[in-house]
């Protein structure tokens, strides 16, 4: 990991209330799917945790949803051109070992992006991907999620594709699928609903969390998540990526 | 290059930048950004007698300047971080070990296991965010007598310096009651308890409710205290409480400071401290400072 000041390439919108910002570091930064970055937002104390999308070199790509004051300064306060603090890569990210050939990639709102670096990374994998989002509106980089061998737009409203959630869409998938692995980021409930899902089959399932941080870095304790077996780790630092029957939703 | 050297309770600091309490873990994270050689020293991660989970989250929360933290003094408890973490960090800088309890058997027991293997013991009798964080103590001057008193009487070898809390009525009592209590040295200021409120939600922000405010909107609030702890009592004062950068940092050295902590600057910028270091050493130079030490106290008041 490593303090960068980037250079900021393109921050568009790409649908509805989500931005993709793209910056080029001073060099390439090795950044593995599941890893995510620091980004420093105007007179903003606290950097804002966002997931890497993808990265190419010395070029990153992150999509933001805007949330609070942060989100929604980056989105109209930050052109191309113009400098950002960046503190990367961080966390974990997705592991996979080679005797997983089929993996089911299950994500729903913000938590599609990290998701489709696994797409990338994992590109030699057989990859089926249930991707839900709120409605056609909401719809984005299906030109990257394209690369699954098998892609499942779900919407909540029916508006696109599947109408249902990217769980429900994966657990009709499951027994015909049976992948090797589930790789899998979202909201909460989510993950409590794919966590239920996957009970029993004892298909290994990772699952990208999500927490309010501080450092970033695991030093200050602020972003801890409860494991099973009662104690705590440090979402930025022994995350955000656990085994889901490892940690409490 | 100026001489950035300091020395607090006769021990000699290489500069007078040293990570808060809290911010900086025991230094291992930040050590793979920056040697952290580089500081003055490192104030540990508050410890406790057995290890502690901390409270629920959400633990973090932003406001304008300022940001709300009620993490609930998580940690190993003293016997790992002498274990697992003390050897490395001293063979670093100075350790400053952040010490709390709940009872003054507590405090009496961890700084007995603490004396002679770190450089200081900074009595945390101030963590707004735990019932066992000290608070109790840290509020009135006979307590925090008393809680002082308790922990230097198990301290044969290690200086004592106990960090006032902000949240009381009288800074200067307070300093005093510690001096009278035996502390070797204060540190001010912990956190000021605050709340943050989710307005869609309507709930805190913080799971603890209240969190303790810190960051560049406390600064001016917290260089006033530092300027009463330190000329109410004879003992040196490190200064905190907002601290960006070198200019913020000569602030509390003028109100009276010999050292300074630098807290919620590191989660803004990681390299904070080195920057400040840098910093201090450029500023001394352009205003023909040859010894940083000098400057302490000399605030001359309108």
């Amino acid at each position: 990991m490593r303090e960068v000041t980037a250079t900021i390439l393109e921050n568009k919108q790409i649908a509805e209330e989500i931005f993709a910002l793209t910056f080029a570091c001073e060099e390439k930064i090795p950044v593995r799917a599941g890893q995510f970055c620091m980004i420093g937002v105007g007179a903003h104390p606290l950097r804002r945790p966002i997931a890497v999308c993808k990265a190419e070199g010395e070029r990153v790509t992150v999509c933001y949803r805007l949330k609070g004051e942060g989100t929604r300064t980056l989105a109209s306060e930050y052109k191309a051109g113009e400098k950002l603090s960046v503190l990367l890569p961080l966390g974990n990210g997705f592991t996979l070992d080679k005797k997983q050939k089929k993996i089911a990639i299950v994500g729903g709102g913000v938590g599609i992006f990290p998701l489709i670096s696994a797409i990338r990374e994992f590109s030699d994998r057989e990859i089926r991907a249930y991707m839900g989002f709120r409605n056609k509106a909401a719809v984005c980089m299906e030109y990257e999620m394209l690369r699954a061998d098998k892609l499942v737009i779900c919407s909540d409203d029916g508006s696109a594709g599947f109408c249902g959630t990217s769980v429900q869409a994966f657990k009709e998938d499951l027994f015909g699928f049976a992948p090797d692995a589930v790789l899998a980021c979202g909201p909460t409930p989510m993950l409590r609903a794919l966590k239920a899902a996957v009970k029993g089959t004892g298909i290994p399932t990772y699952v990208s969390l999500e927490e309010r941080m501080g450092c970033g870095i695991g030093a200050c304790l602020v972003c801890t998540c409860k494991k099973e077996d009662g104690s705590r780790a440090r979402v930025c630092k022994d995350g955000p990526v656990f085994e889901i029957n490892e940690v409490e939703l | 290059m100026a001489d950035l050297r300091v020395t607090l309770c006769g021990k000699e600091l290489k500069n007078p930048v040293i990570p808060a309490s809290g911010t900086f873990g025991f230094g291992r994270e930040f050590n793979e950004i920056y040697d952290i050689s580089v500081l003055g020293g490192v104030c540990t991660k508050g410890l406790t007698l057995e290890r502690r989970a901390g409270n629920p989250v959400p633990r973090i929360a932003e406001s304008r300047g300022v940001i709300l933290n009620a993490v609930g003094l998580q940690n190993p408890g003293v016997e790992a971080f002498i274990a697992e973490d003390l050897e490395w960090l001293k063979s670093k800088t100075r350790v400053f070990a952040n010490v709390a309890g709940s009872t003054l058997e507590d405090y009496a027991e961890i700084c007995g296991k603490l004396d002679g293997l770190v450089d200081f013991i900074e009595l945390n009798i101030s963590c707004p965010n735990v019932k066992c964080g000290g608070m109790a103590f840290g509020i009135k001057p006979e307590t925090i007598k008393a809680v002082t008193r308790a922990a230097k009487s198990s301290l044969k070898q290690t200086p004592l310096i106990v960090k006032l809390s902000p949240n009381v009525e009288s800074i200067p009592l307070n300093a005093r009651a510690a001096e009278e209590g035996g502390a070797d040295c204060l540190s001010l200021v912990n956190t000021f308890t605050g709340m943050a409120i989710d307005i869609e939600r309507r709930k805190p922000i913080i799971a603890n409710n209240t969190g303790g405010v810190s960051g560049a909107g406390i600064k001016p609030i917290a260089v006033r205290m530092v300027y009463e702890a330190a000329h109410a009592v004879e003992i040196p004062v490190i200064g905190m409480g907002g601290i960006t950068r070198a200019e913020d940092a000569i602030e509390f050295l003028l109100a009276g400071a010999t050292a300074v902590q630098v807290g919620t600057q590191n989660f803004t910028d990681t390299l904070a401290c080195p920057k400040i270091i840098e910093g201090l050493n450029a500023w001394c130079d352009s205003h023909g400072v040859n010894k940083l030490s000098c400057l302490t106290g000399k605030l001359e008041l309108n």
